[in-house]
């Protein structure tokens, strides 16, 4: 078996909202976009052993371990203040964990028989995609877990190449489209949207697209020009993608970010009224 | 006045106190002061005879028998065969066979009304779909959901008694399914209403259908069929809170056993205990049963008497007795404390293992002790894990873990399924669920077929915000309890502690249509 690892930032054994069914949740470390209204902020960066999550535990919790480069955890006197978190310059976190992929098949072992599938989300799962091909292909070959389903959740800014090495593993890609204008885009993700649109055509075009979610962010995506070419977009695509509304909600975002506003049952109306069409049913959520 | 006519004196005394206290209190309706008053009269005759030391058991509480009442002139859990019913006609009750689902629909209304309990209502109102899917000929949807709907509405307002139980499946079919709509639409606490499930028979889409009604009313609960079936001769009902019992049958008694009360008094560590005062407080248990069942059977005469026995839609084969217990919890725990050890029971494996072998200790006993008139499970009681009644303030009801306590649902399941075959009378656990789960029902199915594959018995769950709440196995309505403590609980643990009690206070103001009378039978 292989000895690729992955950095992950946490396992949620049953989720009902990631996916059809009980699932099983791995979320990876790292991103390649940073949203105004990330609420994993901390699953951004990479931990670059700085050490000030060091300084600032309150309780000395944190070590620096420099041989290993890792920051080692006690978790017995750790009281989840989350000071490492908020003073993280990188958007990084002391918890994640390098982690093989026999490691996460055995955790997957465990739950086997209480779940439909798993579903990796994170960060941004697609650039450990090497991983996740290695992890894929040990699940659908695996005797006792090959009836289980794999869900994606990606921010789609990734090249078609990486598509392709998972494509055949996958039963289902999960995105986000955040604007459709590239200066909204940026404005909200800090990065243009070519290679996203692309992400999301192609997925659509293998069948492999299974959700397709816009986050409204009043002031920034939901000005009627904007929300009626995001709809064109969406009418552009199979019907049986499913179309999700997410209202962006304040709690567990940046500080900084605080000035952003969440929408109104208004703005939530008049996005609904023109993204929604008989053929293409919209969920709000 | 000699001294034995001063006490004849001070009992009737007590007697006519008794009786007047329920005349006068305005929290009871006109019938439930007819079965108070029952109690009364019931309770002048004297226990069947038991040892001294049963009786103080009895008295201080660490055996229960649920206020079946001191003189036991009827079984306690009746399931009487209503397809051979249908079928023969009755003729006590000048019925002669339906022809037609309005007919069928008559005639069990009818005969319900007949069917002796505890509470003075039918626990048992059959596998109803099974039973009413004959009649349902060339019948619209449309018809029979008129139908059915007045059907569910005569139950509730009839039978108000939140222990009376319907079953549906494990087949697909049109019956079942309306019920299930129906019990959407209504919202009533009457019936109680349990799926029998199979993966084997019954298709994902009338699991969704039933994991849908617990959203809005919670319930069905859904029992593992296949396990259920293979622990009887021939069909089996689900009764009450959680009984699986012989149909055609029943139980003449349910005797419980305090396990919290014999722990608190036992001396010496928790092998002492497997190995003395656990066996010994089972027997007197048995002791009990077997002494009410000779009362019922022998004394009463009550299967040469009823019509139900005399025209075979029971019959004294098909019946057993139930050994049930509560508060495993709390006896692990301190058995666990006393040896110096803070492990408890859902949380900590030393505490599960101790608590397996209490149960395998007690199953053993049980099913060591022959009874009389036990026929319906070879001259033994069936092992139940009692679900609880709201006096029950100390003690965590059956085998469950405490509400508050419960692990994660994966570590909750793998916790009590490894016991669960031990319980061929029934046992339950709850589970609570986020309502996020709404969106996505098929995750329940997931989870329930993960539960049964791991060897649960029955499993029931909520929502954890529904209008129904589940009070220990029955259900009441949010709004019905007018002063239910809300704020700030999420909801599960305290919340639940809570519910029980609040509902005992809002007994004492205002008169309910609908109770749970087998909790109140002995409060007078």
């Amino acid at each position: 078996m292989s000895e690729l690892q992955a950095n992950i930032s946490g396992i949620i054994k049953s989720s009902v909202i990631d996916g059809p069914g009980n699932r099983m949740v791995i979320f990876f470390q790292a991103c390649n976009l940073n949203c105004l209204y990330c609420h994993n902020s901390h699953t951004i960066g990479l931990c670059n052993l700085c050490g000030l999550c060091v300084q600032n535990c309150p309780t000395q919790s944190l070590k620096i371990d420099a041989s290993n480069k890792q920051i080692i955890h006690n978790a017995s006197t750790c009281t989840h203040c989350d000071n490492c978190l908020k003073n993280c310059p990188e958007n990084s976190s002391p918890f994640y964990k390098k982690m093989t992929v026999e490691h996460l098949i055995s955790e997957i072992e465990e739950v086997k028989d209480f779940i439909s599938g798993i579903t990796v989300s994170g960060g941004e799962v697609m650039l450990q995609s090497e991983f996740l091909k290695q992890l894929f292909i040990s699940i659908k070959t695996h005797p006792e877990l090959n009836h289980l389903s794999i869900l994606v959740d990606s921010n789609g800014n990734i090249d078609e190449n990486r598509w392709n090495q998972v494509l055949d593993w996958v039963d289902g890609f999960m995105l986000d489209i955040k604007a459709y204008s590239s200066d909204v885009h940026k404005k909200i993700t800090g990065h243009t949207n070519e290679k996203i649109l692309n992400s999301i055509r192609y997925l659509d075009s293998k069948n492999k697209l299974s959700e397709l979610r816009l986050v409204l962010v009043p002031g920034y995506n939901n000005s009627k020009e904007e929300i009626e070419t995001i709809s064109g977009f969406m009418q552009s695509l199979s019907p049986e993608v499913r179309k999700v509304l997410i209202k962006l909600r304040k709690h567990g975002i940046r500080e900084k970010y605080h000035y952003l506003s969440e929408p109104t049952q208004l703005d939530i109306a008049q996005a609904v009224e023109i993204l929604e069409s008989d053929k293409h049913k919209l969920l709000v959520i | 006045m000699t001294n034995i006519e001063r006490k004849e004196n001070q009992i009737m005394e007590e007697i006519k106190n008794r009786v007047r206290t329920i005349l006068t209190d305005g929290s009871l309706d006109y019938k439930q002061k007819k079965h108070h008053l029952a109690y009364i009269a019931e309770s002048t005759q004297s226990y069947p005879e038991v040892s001294a030391e049963a009786m103080t058991a009895l008295n201080e509480k660490v055996i229960c028998d649920l206020f079946e009442g001191s003189a036991p002139y009827r079984p306690r859990y009746i399931l009487p065969d209503y397809k051979l019913a249908l079928k023969k006609g009755v003729k006590y009750l000048e019925l002669d066979p339906p022809t037609d689902l309005d007919e069928a629909i008559n005639f069990l209304s009818i005969l319900y009304a007949h069917v002796p309990s505890i509470t003075g209502y039918s626990v048992y109102l059959g596998n109803i779909d099974q039973l009413l899917l004959p009649f349902t000929g060339d019948l619209s949807e449309e018809a029979i959901t008129k139908k059915l709907k007045l059907f569910w509405r005569y139950i509730d307002r009839t039978l108000p008694d939140a222990f009376v139980h319907a079953n549906i499946g494990p087949e697909d079919n049109v019956i079942a399914r309306t019920i299930l709509r129906i019990e959407r639409e209504l919202k009533q606490v009457v019936p109680n209403l349990t799926l029998k499930y199979d993966t084997d028979i019954t298709s994902d889409d009338l699991l969704i259908e039933a994991a849908q009604t617990v959203f809005e009313v919670a319930k069905p609960h859904i029992a593992n069929h296949k396990m259920t079936a293979a622990d009887f001769k021939s069909d089996y009902g689900v009764v009450s809170c959680y009984n699986s019992l012989p149909q055609g049958g029943g139980s003449h008694t349910l005797i419980r056993l305090n396990l919290k009360k014999i722990t608190d008094s036992h001396q010496g560590n928790a092998e002492a205990f497997i190995s003395e005062t656990l066996p010994k407080y089972c027997q007197i248990t048995l002791d009990i049963i077997e002494a009410r069942i000779k009362y019922l059977v022998e004394t009463v005469n009550y299967f040469q008497n009823d019509f139900l026995a005399q025209e075979g839609i029971i019959s004294l084969e098909n019946f057993s007795a139930m050994f049930g217990f509560y508060g495993l919890a709390e006896c692990v725990n301190q058995l666990m404390a006393s040896s110096g050890h803070n492990y408890c029971y859902g949380k900590h494996e030393e505490a599960n293992q101790l608590a397996h072998r209490i149960l395998e200790e007690m199953k053993k006993q049980v099913d060591s002790r022959p009874l009389p008139y036990c026929e319906a499970n070879n001259g033994k009681a069936f092992f139940h894990a009692q679900s609880g009644i709201d006096i029950d303030i100390e003690e965590t009801a059956g085998a469950r873990i405490p509400i508050g306590e419960e692990p994660d649902i994966y570590a909750h399941i793998n916790t009590v399924a490894p016991h669960h075959h031990l319980f061929n009378g029934g046992i339950s656990d709850i589970f609570h669920f986020d309502e996020t789960i709404k969106r996505n029902p098929s995750a329940i199915l997931d989870i329930i077929k993960g539960a049964f594959k791991k060897g649960m018995r029955m499993f029931t769950f909520n929502l954890s915000d529904s209008e129904f709440i589940r009070i220990t196995g029955y259900l009441v309505r949010r709004s019905d309890l007018k002063d239910f403590r809300e704020e700030g609980s999420r909801y599960g643990s305290a919340l639940f502690a809570a519910n029980s009690m609040d509902n005992a206070d809002v007994d004492k103001r205002i008169a309910k249509r609908i109770d749970s009378h087998e909790r109140t039978a002995g409060q007078y």
